[in-house]
């Protein structure tokens, strides 16, 4: 059904682009949880993710 | 007149530079770690480091002081350590009186590398020596597995998602990871509770993570201080992680004791004094002081957030490649 509509309206793209756009959201996301988990100051997140940013070897942290 | 200044060369040669050198080369200086050097992990046990010095007839020195410094491992390769403020800096510089030839204190190696340690001796009778020491301290093996199953959660999470981009999906499914990680920490021991004194008082600069801080120890008490012969015992604690940071136990002192040691951790440290001397109660002197940290550098956390993304990108790869594989014959 969203292909017929996607079709309908002009917006269908190829199924590799569809794989990458949809792949550049997801890493984007997934960067952006990763910044705010092991690098980003937010003394709440850092508090919680202390231990879990020393255990990880390569994390810097104060 | 040319030979007036040979015969002063000839005197100079003969009586002072070899007197030096002698002395120089008769000074041995070990080094030793308890455990062992391999056997160091960062932010486990405090080491207990030791130092001897002996003269050429193998015997130890038997008065004398030691210079220490010991510097962090220099920042290097691709990821930074968990205190990228602590790499390449100065973490403790101290003076300290030898006893029967040997100077022994504990101290907490923060992070992985090869740390160095230079050590200047001075003997009673004039005799100088120096020594620089290089030792390497390997991360911590959780920490490793850790990593590698973090990285493992990773690829795997990119791969799902691969999978799930390259064809329409059915259906929904997600997985939640779990890591817990438990750190051990081991309880450290405490000195006995003695009352805080009044006559002998601590000085501990405001600490911040990064530059070494001065630590200094002292008499106060007019008639004591005059007649200095205390054996001093200096803890340092991590209070976080109750483990002793540094540690000097019984060292002799005059009526002050000063040094710089560096707080690695932006926590709380409590640093404990407490001094004997002859015919008085021991003297008790405690401070409990909040260390400034420092954010790390951005650069210091690019590295391991490309590495994770990168890591995600290939399962990403990875999926779609299992996924095609299986639907075209």
């Amino acid at each position: 059904m969203e292909k017929i509509i996607a079709i309908w309206l002009g917006l269908a793209v190829s199924e590799p682009t569809s794989f990458l756009i949809k792949s550049g959201i997801f890493l984007a996301v997934c960067g952006a949880t990763l910044f705010v988990a092991l690098a980003a100051s937010y003394p709440a997140v850092h508090d919680t993710l202390h231990n879990v940013r020393h255990a990880l070897a390569v994390v810097p942290c104060h | 007149m040319s030979l007036n200044l040979c015969a002063v060369f000839a005197f100079f040669f003969v009586s002072f530079l070899p007197g030096v050198t002698v002395w120089a080369e008769d000074l041995n200086i070990y080094f030793k770690t308890t455990p062992r050097i391999e056997l160091l992990r960062p932010y486990a046990d405090p080491a207990n480091m030791s130092l001897l010095i002996t003269g050429a007839d193998g015997r130890p020195v038997k008065q004398g002081v030691v210079d220490i410094r010991l510097d962090a491992p220099e920042p290097g390769g691709f990821f930074s350590t968990d205190f990228p403020f602590v790499e390449g800096t100065r973490l403790s510089e101290m003076r300290m009186e030898l006893r029967q030839g040997r100077a022994n204190w504990k101290f907490l190696l923060p992070i992985r590398g090869e740390y160095r340690l230079a050590v200047v001796v001075r003997t009673a009778d004039g005799g100088k020596a120096s020594k620089d020491f290089k030792f390497y301290v390997r991360e911590n093996q959780k920490k490793w597995f850790a990593l590698t199953g973090f990285s493992i959660g990773l690829f795997l999470l990119g791969l799902m998602a691969g999978r799930v981009f390259t064809a329409v999906p059915k259906s929904a499914m997600v997985v939640l990871f779990a890591v817990a990680l438990l750190v051990e920490s081991s309880q450290a021991a405490e000195p006995p509770r003695i009352p805080e004194t009044e006559n002998a008082g601590l000085e501990i600069e405001a600490g911040t993570v990064g530059r070494p801080t001065a630590v200094r120890w002292f008499l106060t008490n007019a008639e004591m201080a005059a007649k200095p012969n205390a054996l001093l015992t200096l803890t340092i604690t991590h209070l976080e992680k109750e483990k002793i940071a540094f540690a000097v136990e019984r060292i002799p002192v005059g009526n002050e004791f000063s040094m710089k040691f560096q707080f690695t951790d932006g926590a709380e440290y409590r640093v404990v004094a407490l001094a004997e001397v002859p015919g008085k109660p021991p003297l008790r002197s405690e401070k409990v002081i909040g260390v400034t940290a420092t954010e790390p550098p951005a650069k210091a956390s690019v590295p391991a957030l490309a590495y994770f993304v990168g890591l995600i990108a290939l399962g990403l790869g990875a999926g779609r490649w299992t996924k095609r594989r299986a639907v075209v014959p």
